[in-house]
């Protein structure tokens, strides 16, 4: 059994380099006027929310670090260290990081947790690193167990999941417009994640893709950036504070504020938890869904446009 | 990486950045230029509550806005803009204008830049909602 492996932390050696990458972002969209937009306390809250997710996982690290090695020991697999195990595992890890994602958009327990990555209404490199404190809460390393069970050992597990997280922090960038088109065909690219980040009704819930775009391809779940439809960036309600700590937290303080509302069923109060962002008990509230739904309704010509389903119809 | 390199590392990283961008001058807030930029920015957070009347600031930082659902505001976040309902509010004058507490943990101070007319005026249109 490779028991003794280690792989390098490659989301902490990558550190120089996104600040090395943000500087010469800004430096581009400086010189030459267009590529994307900076604000200091956005830049900067975002900053401190990477800081935060890393310092996280160096608190909180061992909970995920401990259940994959009980799995590790559990498992009779090994497939080994090879090149070709570790291409695989990193394959395999991005079909699980789609998952992870689409369940991080549509289960609001998930979402507590990924919420602030998406708060920002700026798409420059820092938005790369506004990511989650909570994300042990969340429970979605199980989603890694398969991996694990498979033979992959846990070490390469989270080594390719470091190298997916550094391939998505370049695609957070408005200074590259289209990359060749065999290119966007596979690959997630800044075009594909800008309409990850936009609240643009048609925009909401799609492109979920780590690395390959071709997951949501084969999902349903791909939505092209449209030329006549610019990304409107940020949370369908947009925070009003850069305080990192409500910017971490404000989702599980919406939930415990919901689940905790009188006179409600226990299925009731289970269903703030698990169903969608936005969803309610007594539909004063909305999804998603109930956002595309009345923007086809009030732009009819819409239906059966890119993210906008015809068979949408408002509740 | 040790950290002992990893953390001077993240400070001097994050400390640079946002020294650099704001002696770029990219630390000036957002200003509306006029009243139907405000209604814009408002439907852009509340669609279904076109604004029937719209009260710009003088700096045009921020805006009340009146709706048939009630009282709200827009204003700077940065170089970007939010909008809230007053439902719950609580409003007091400060030395520069005034000073909304809100039951909102996304929101729960607004502080807006005004001049004594509109700090003296604007909360009696609030109060409404408040």
């Amino acid at each position: 059994m490779s028991d003794m492996i280690t792989f390098p932390d490659v989301v902490n050696w990558a550190v120089p380099f996104f600040v090395a990458a943000i500087l010469a972002e800004l430096l581009w969209i400086v010189i030459k006027g267009r590529g994307g937009r900076y604000e200091t306390r956005d830049a900067l809250t975002s900053l401190l929310m990477g800081a935060g997710n890393v310092a996280s996982g160096i608190v909180l690290g061992f909970v995920a670090y401990g259940f994959f090695m009980v799995l590790w020991a559990i498992t009779p697999l090994d497939l080994g260290t090879s090149a070709w195990v570790i291409a695989l595992c990193f394959v395999l890890d991005d079909l699980r990081y789609y998952w992870v994602h689409r369940f991080g958009h549509r289960i609001r327990w998930v979402w507590a947790s990924h919420v602030n990555h998406h708060s920002s209404q700026h798409y420059n490199l820092t938005t790369a690193l506004r990511q989650t404190w909570t994300g042990t809460f969340t429970f979605m390393m199980v989603m890694r167990a398969p991996l694990i069970l498979l033979g992959f050992h846990p070490g390469m597990v989270l080594f390719v999941g470091g190298l997916n997280l550094i391939y998505q922090f370049w695609i957070h960038t408005e200074a590259i417009t289209r990359l060749p088109r065999w290119f966007e065909a596979v690959m997630n690219t800044p075009s594909h994640h800008r309409v990850h980040h936009g609240r643009n009704p048609r925009y909401l819930d799609c492109n979920y893709a780590g690395v390959f775009i071709v997951w949501d391809k084969l999902f349903g779940t791909f939505v092209p950036e449209l030329d006549s439809e610019k990304v409107d960036y940020g949370l369908v309600h947009n925070l009003g504070t850069f305080n990192p700590l409500r910017v971490a937290f404000h989702e599980w303080v919406g939930i415990f504020r919901d689940v905790t509302q009188p006179g409600l069923t226990w299925r009731e109060r289970l269903n703030y938890c698990v169903m969608p962002p936005g969803w309610s008990h007594d539909g004063s509230k909305g999804t998603s869904f109930d956002i595309k739904a009345r923007y086809i309704s009030d732009h009819p010509e819409s239906a059966g446009s890119p993210g906008l389903r015809p068979n949408m119809k408002r509740k | 990486m040790p950290l002992s390199v990893l953390l001077p590392l993240v400070v001097c990283g994050i400390i640079g950045i946002a020294v650099i961008l704001h002696l770029l001058g990219l630390s000036r807030p957002a200003r509306l230029e006029g009243s139907a930029r405000a209604s814009a920015v408002w439907l852009r957070e509340f669609p279904d509550a076109p604004p029937t009347r719209v009260i710009l600031s003088h700096d045009g930082q921020a805006a009340l806005i009146e709706t048939e659902a009630g009282s709200g505001v827009v204003w700077a976040m940065g170089a970007d803009t939010t909008a809230r309902y007053l439902g719950g509010a609580r409003i007091r004058r400060t030395a520069k204008g005034l000073r909304i507490d809100l039951p909102d943990f996304t929101a729960p101070h607004i502080r807006l830049r005004l001049d004594p007319d509109e700090a003296a005026q604007w909360p009696s249109h609030m109060k409404d909602s408040a």
